[in-house]
C-alpha cells in the first residue's frame, strides 16, 4: 500500500477581490503518510482552513494538483470529489456543524444512511457510547453542551470509516478543560482507527501532540 | 440516497418544524383551490339547473317555421327528452261583444321539460304548482283574462273555430320571462286541439320550439349535427334571457378571478416558506456533501423530497378542501333552497393539479439551487450561498402562475388582464417602496428610539424590505381588489333590480284612456314609469337603398343580428330616457323640427349605419325619412322599457299612436289589475314580479357565493402575510438577540419591531391601495363591463388598514423572539 496518502504539488488559491486579486495559496507541495498526525498551524488568514478545505475535497485550487487516497482530486467534478469524501474522508469543525433538526443518533447515522448501509443505527450507537454520550443518543443538539455537541461530531467524523479526518480547529469554541477532554477523545479515537488526522489549529500544545506541524504563513508553508 | 432516507429526513424536518410552513401553504393552495371550485362547481350546476327553468329545457331550438320530424329524431336518437310548444297571437270571443287579443301557447306532453306550472281556481292568486296540463278540449287562462273577457270558470270561450272549456287559471308559467314583448296575456292549450281552431294559416305568424333535455355533452353535439342555420335557432340561458345569462357570466367571472387570486397567494406562500427551507437548508447540504452527498443525490433527495411533501400536502388538502366545502354548503344550507347536485371529477383534479403545480413553480427553483451550494460553507460561511438564479425563481413563478391561470379560468383575457396587471404593478410597487424607504429613513432621523432603530432596521435591509413591501402589498392590494370588485358588483345587481322597480307594465293604451289609467294607478302606486308612444312601423330603405338590399350588403354572409326590414314598436320622446347614454352625435332640442331618429347603438352597428345616414320608414302606409341624429347605449338589463328606434317628437306626433306606461304593484294589491282590466279591457297588462323575484334570488346566492370567495382568498392573503414574516423571521432574530445582549430592553425591541412592521404595512398599503385603483379601473372596464370609479376612502383603509394587519400578524409571528432569552437565540445561530 502507498504511504503517502495526501500529496498536493504546487497548489495556488487565488480569488478576485474588490482591490485585485488575492493570493491565499501560494506554491503548496506537501506529503502526508498514511497514520500520521499532522497540525497546520499559523496566524488567522494565513490560509490554513482554506489549505484545509483543498486538502479535503472541498474546494479546488486556482492551479497545482491534489491527490487524495489515490485520486487526483483537481481532476475530478464536484460529483467524483464527493464520492471521494464519503468513501475516505471525516470532518470535525470548530462549530461542530450538527443538524439542528436530528438528535445526536440521528446525526451520527448519517454517513452510514447516505452510503445505505443497514448498520448505520448499531454502529452509530455503538460510537456514541464510546465518546461517552450512550445516554443522550435522543437529544438535540440544542438540548447538548457545547462539549457534548463535539464529541457528537467526533462519533459522526469516525463513523464514516474514514482513512483522513480533518478537523479545523476542534476546540475554539470549547474552554480549556472541555477542549483538552475533546482532543484526547479525538487523539484515542484516531489511534484506534488508524485514520490519518490532519488538524488546523492556533493551540500550540494540541500541535505539539502531532507528529509533524506545518506552519504557514500568507499562504506559504515556512517549516 | 434512497426514498425511505429522504422520507426519514423529511419527517425529522418536520418534527424540527422546519417544514411546516410549506406544507401548511401547499395544503391551503390545494384546500381553497378544491373548495371554492366544489363549491362553485356545484353551485353553478345548480344555478344553470335553476335557470333552466327560465326556458322550460335546458335548451330549445326555436324558428317560425315547423320543427322538422328529423329534428326529433336526432335528439331522441341521443337520449334527449324533447317537448314541442307553438305561440301566436289570436283573438278569443266570448258571446257576441267581448273579444281579446291573447298569445296562445300550445303545449304537448311532457311540458314543461324544466320547472314548473303554477294554477289557481281564483284569478290574481298565486297558485300552486302542478304537473298536470290542459285536458283535450280545455284551456288555461292567465288571470287578466278573467274580467277582461268577463268569464269564469266552466265557461267556453272560442278561439278561430274551436269551443274550448276554461278549465284552470295559469298563474305562472316557467318561460314567460324569454320577452317583454310576448304581447298580450296567455292562453294555455293542448297541441292536439290546434288543428280545430284552424288559425294556424299559411303565413300566420307563428314560434315554434322544440324544447330539449339531457346531457350537456349530447345537448351540444346535437347542436353540431342539425341543419339550423338560417331558419332555426339554438337558444339555451344565457341567449334567451341576456339579465340571467350576464349575471350568470360575471358571478363566474368574479368567482373565477378570486379563485385565481387564491392560487397566487397561496403559491406567493409556498414560494416563500420553500425559499426559507432552502435557506435554512444551506448547512445541511453543505454537511451532506462533506459526509459524501454529491450534488446529483442532493437534487434527487430534494425532488423526492418536494414530491412526498407534494403528496401529502395534496391529500390532505383535497380532504381539507372537501371537507371546508361541504362545511360552506352546511352554513349556507338555509340560504340555498335549491338541491345541490354532485360535484364532478374537475374540482378533484384541479386541486390535485394546483398542488403539484405550486410545487414544481414555486417551491423547486430554491430546492434545485441546493445542489449548488458548496460544502466550503461548513468551515467559511461566507462561501457558496449565492442566491438562486431569479430567472430560474422568477421564470417557473410566471409559467406556473400563468399554465393556472389559463387552466382555471379557461379565459386568456382574463389571465392576461390578471398577470399584466400584477406584473406591471410589481414594478410599480419597486420604485414607489424604494422611494418610501428613501423617505422613511429621513423622518427616522427625527424619530424616537424605537422607532429610528426601527427606520434603521428597514433602511439597512432595503433589499429585503422592497421585497417584502412588495409581496405584502401584492397580498393587500389583491384582497382589495376582491373586495371593490365585489361591492361594485353587488351594487349593480342591486341597481339593476331596484326594490321598486317598476313590475308591472301597460301597452295599448289609447290617448282617450291615458288620464283615467294615470288616476288609477295613482291610486295604488306612487312608483310610476315614463309614458311612451306607441307605433308599428319597419324600415323600408336605408340611405336610399332598399332594405333588403343593404342587409344583404351588411351581412353578405346572412347570420344573427337583427333585421333592417322587421317591424318594430317606434316611440317617440323630446328628451332622452334617463338611463340611455348617447354614444355618438347629439341628442335634438325639445324644439327640433328636423326629422331625426335616434338608434341603440348595437343595433346600428349590426346594420351598419351611422349618424347622418338617413332612413326611410313605412309608418301606418306613409312613408317617412329620418336621418340619424345619434347613436344611444342602454342597458338590456335594466327592467324598463327600451327602444331600438326613438324619433324626434315633430315626426310622429300626428300618427295614431298607443301609450305604453310601467309601474310599481304591492303584491298584496294585485286585485288592482282586474279592477283596471274590467275598466279598460282593452289594454295590455303584463306582470313581470314573477320575473323579477326570480331574477333577484338569483342573484342573492351569487352574492353569497362571492361573500364566501373573498373569505376564502383573505384566508390565503393572511398565509402569505405570515409566510413572509416568517421568511425574514432569521434575520431579524439575530439583529434582534444582539441588540438585546448589547443592553436592549424587550420593550425597545418590541416597540422597534412595532414600528417596524407599522411602516411596512403603512408602505405596502400605500402601493396596494396604487395597484388596487388601476388594477379594478382596467377589470370593471374591460372584463366586467361596469363603470369605473375612484375609491378616495381606501387611500385611508389601505395605508392603515395594511399597517394594522401586518403590525398584528408581524407580532403574532414573532412573539417569542422577543420573549426569549438572547442567549438561546444566539447559541442558535451557530
Amino acid at each position: 500500500m502507498d504511504r503517502v496518502v495526501i500529496k498536493t504539488a504546487d497548489v495556488d488559491k487565488i480569488v478576485p477581490t474588490a482591490e485585485g486579486e488575492l493570493t491565499i495559496l501560494d506554491a503548496i507541495d506537501l506529503e502526508i503518510n498514511a497514520g500520521e498526525a499532522i497540525a497546520i498551524v499559523g496566524a488567522s488568514g494565513s490560509g490554513k482552513t482554506t489549505l484545509l478545505g483543498i486538502l479535503a475535497g472541498l474546494d479546488l485550487p486556482t492551479s497545482g494538483t491534489v491527490v487524495l487516497g489515490g485520486a487526483e482530486l483537481t481532476a475530478l467534478n464536484e460529483e467524483e470529489r464527493a464520492i471521494v469524501r464519503g468513501q475516505q474522508v471525516g470532518f470535525v469543525f470548530q462549530t461542530f456543524q450538527l443538524l439542528g433538526s436530528l438528535t445526536a443518533l440521528e446525526n451520527v447515522m448519517l454517513p452510514g444512511e447516505l452510503r445505505g448501509e443497514a448498520s448505520a443505527a448499531d454502529d452509530a450507537r455503538e460510537l456514541l457510547t464510546k465518546v461517552g454520550l450512550g445516554a443522550r443518543m435522543g437529544h438535540y443538539p440544542r438540548q447538548l453542551s457545547g462539549g457534548e455537541q463535539q464529541r457528537v461530531a467526533i462519533a459522526r467524523a469516525f463513523a464514516s470509516r474514514p482513512k483522513v479526518l480533518f478537523a479545523d480547529e476542534p476546540t475554539g469554541n470549547l474552554d480549556t478543560v472541555t477542549g483538552a477532554k475533546v482532543i484526547d477523545l479525538l487523539f484515542d479515537l484516531n489511534a484506534e482507527f488508524e485514520t490519518t488526522l490532519v488538524l488546523v489549529t492556533h493551540d500550540d500544545r494540541i500541535a505539539a501532540r502531532c507528529q509533524r506541524i506545518v506552519e504557514i504563513d500568507a499562504g506559504r508553508i515556512i517549516s | 440516497m434512497n426514498l425511505s432516507f429522504v422520507l426519514r429526513l423529511a419527517w425529522r424536518d418536520w418534527r424540527g418544524g422546519e417544514l411546516g410552513l410549506l406544507v401548511i401553504a401547499l395544503m391551503v393552495a390545494v384546500g381553497t383551490v378544491t373548495a371554492v371550485s366544489l363549491f362553485v362547481d356545484r353551485l353553478h350546476q345548480a344555478l344553470i339547473d335553476e335557470s333552466s327553468d327560465f326556458l322550460a329545457a335546458d335548451r330549445y331550438i326555436g324558428s317560425g317555421q315547423a320543427i322538422p320530424d328529423d329534428f326529433r329524431n336526432a335528439a331522441l336518437a341521443r337520449g334527449l327528452d324533447i317537448s314541442d310548444t307553438m305561440l301566436f297571437p289570436s283573438m278569443v270571443f266570448v258571446g257576441d261583444d267581448k273579444n281579446q287579443l291573447v298569445s296562445v301557447k300550445a303545449v304537448d306532453g311532457g311540458y314543461p321539460l324544466r320547472g314548473t306550472l303554477k294554477t289557481a281556481d281564483v284569478p290574481f292568486t298565486p297558485g300552486s304548482p302542478t304537473t298536470d296540463l290542459p285536458a283535450a278540449g280545455e284551456v288555461w287562462l292567465d288571470s287578466r283574462l278573467f274580467p277582461a273577457l268577463g268569464v269564469s270558470l266552466g265557461d267556453t270561450i272560442e278561439v278561430g273555430f274551436a269551443a274550448l272549456r276554461v278549465g284552470r287559471v295559469l298563474t305562472q308559467e316557467p318561460d314567460r320571462g324569454g320577452s317583454m314583448y310576448d304581447l298580450g296575456p296567455r292562453l294555455l292549450m293542448r297541441m292536439a286541439d290546434v288543428p280545430a281552431t284552424q288559425v294556424v294559416q299559411p303565413g300566420s305568424r307563428i314560434s315554434y320550439r322544440l324544447l330539449l333535455r339531457g346531457e350537456d355533452s349530447q345537448l351540444e353535439a346535437l347542436k353540431d349535427e342539425l341543419p339550423l342555420e338560417p331558419n332555426f335557432w339554438w337558444r339555451g340561458i344565457r341567449e334567451s334571457s341576456p339579465s340571467i345569462g350576464s349575471a350568470l357570466d360575471r358571478a363566474e367571472s368574479f368567482l373565477l378571478l378570486g379563485g385565481l387570486l387564491g392560487v397566487l397567494l397561496a403559491g406567493v406562500a409556498v414560494a416563500l416558506s420553500a425559499h426559507r427551507y432552502a435557506r435554512r437548508h444551506y448547512d445541511h447540504v453543505g454537511i451532506l456533501k462533506t459526509l459524501g452527498a454529491t450534488p446529483n443525490q442532493i437534487l434527487i433527495g430534494y425532488l423526492m423530497l418536494l414530491f412526498a411533501i407534494g403528496t401529502v400536502a395534496v391529500s390532505l388538502g383535497l380532504i381539507i378542501g372537501g371537507l371546508l366545502h361541504l362545511a360552506i354548503v352546511a352554513i349556507l344550507q338555509s340560504l340555498i333552497p335549491m338541491a345541490l347536485p354532485m360535484p364532478s371529477a374537475r374540482p378533484w383534479l384541479l386541486g390535485a393539479a394546483t398542488g403539484f403545480i405550486c410545487s414544481l413553480a414555486f417551491a423547486l427553483p430554491p430546492l434545485i439551487h441546493l445542489r449548488n451550494i458548496s460544502p466550503m460553507r461548513v468551515i467559511r460561511r461566507d462561501i457558496g450561498a449565492a442566491p438562486p438564479s431569479q430567472i430560474i425563481s422568477y421564470g417557473a413563478a410566471a409559467a406556473g402562475s400563468l399554465g393556472l391561470l389559463i387552466w382555471y379560468s379557461g379565459s386568456l383575457r382574463l389571465t392576461a388582464y390578471t398577470l399584466i396587471g400584477t406584473l406591471g404593478v410589481m414594478l410599480l410597487f419597486g420604485v414607489l417602496a424604494t422611494l418610501l424607504l428613501r423617505g422613511g429613513r429621513v423622518i427616522g432621523m427625527q424619530a424616537g428610539s424605537g422607532w429610528r432603530l426601527a427606520l434603521a432596521g428597514l433602511q439597512r435591509r432595503r433589499r429585503e424590505n422592497t421585497a417584502q413591501i412588495m409581496i405584502f402589498g401584492l397580498a393587500i392590494m389583491l384582497l382589495l381588489i376582491l373586495f371593490l370588485l365585489r361591492t361594485s358588483l353587488l351594487d349593480e345587481w342591486r341597481n339593476q333590480v331596484p326594490e321598486s322597480a317598476p313590475n308591472h307594465f301597460i301597452l295599448n293604451i289609447s290617448p282617450a284612456d291615458v288620464a283615467s289609467i294615470d288616476s288609477m294607478i295613482a291610486g295604488v302606486s306612487d312608483q310610476k314609469g315614463g309614458l311612451y308612444p306607441m307605433i308599428r312601423g319597419r324600415v323600408i330603405e336605408a340611405n336610399g337603398v332598399a332594405a333588403e338590399e343593404w342587409e344583404k350588403r351588411v351581412r353578405p354572409q346572412g347570420g344573427d343580428g337583427p333585421r333592417l326590414r322587421s317591424g318594430r314598436n317606434l316611440t317617440w320622446a323630446a328628451d332622452p330616457p334617463e338611463d340611455n347614454r348617447i354614444v355618438d352625435g347629439e341628442w335634438w332640442s325639445a324644439d327640433e323640427t328636423r326629422a331625426l331618429v335616434s338608434l341603440e347603438d348595437d343595433y346600428a352597428r349590426d346594420l351598419g349605419l351611422s349618424v347622418g345616414d338617413t332612413l326611410t320608414f313605412d309608418i301606418a302606409g306613409e312613408i317617412v325619412e329620418v336621418e340619424i341624429s345619434n347613436l344611444r347605449h342602454l342597458d338590456w338589463e335594466s327592467m324598463r322599457p327600451n327602444f331600438f328606434i326613438i324619433f324626434s317628437p315633430s315626426v310622429l306626433e300626428d300618427f295614431p299612436a298607443t301609450y305604453m306606461t310601467s309601474f310599481f304593484l304591492e303584491p298584496d294589491k294585485k286585485q288592482f289589475l282586474n279592477d283596471l282590466l274590467a275598466k279598460h279591457p282593452t289594454i295590455t297588462v303584463i306582470e313581470v314580479d314573477a320575473i323579477i323575484a326570480q331574477l333577484r334570488s338569483i342573484i342573492a346566492r351569487v352574492s353569497q357565493a362571492v361573500e364566501l370567495i373573498l373569505s376564502l382568498v383573505v384566508a390565503s392573503g393572511c398565509l402569505v402575510l405570515i409566510a413572509s414574516i416568517q421568511a425574514s423571521r432569521d434575520a431579524r432574530m439575530s439583529e434582534h438577540a444582539l441588540i438585546r445582549a448589547l443592553g436592549g430592553t424587550r420593550k425597545l425591541i418590541a416597540g422597534s419591531l412595532a414600528a417596524e412592521f407599522a411602516v411596512l404595512g403603512l408602505f405596502a398599503g400605500i402601493v396596494a391601495v396604487v395597484g388596487a385603483e388601476v388594477t379594478v379601473a382596467i377589470l370593471q372596464s374591460q372584463v366586467f363591463e361596469l363603470k369605473m370609479n375612484a375609491h378616495p376612502w381606501l387611500w385611508l383603509v389601505g395605508p392603515f388598514g395594511g399597517a394594522g394587519l401586518i403590525l398584528l400578524v408581524g407580532m403574532l409571528g414573532t412573539r417569542s423572539l422577543i420573549s426569549s432569552p438572547p442567549i438561546i437565540v444566539l447559541r442558535g445561530l451557530n
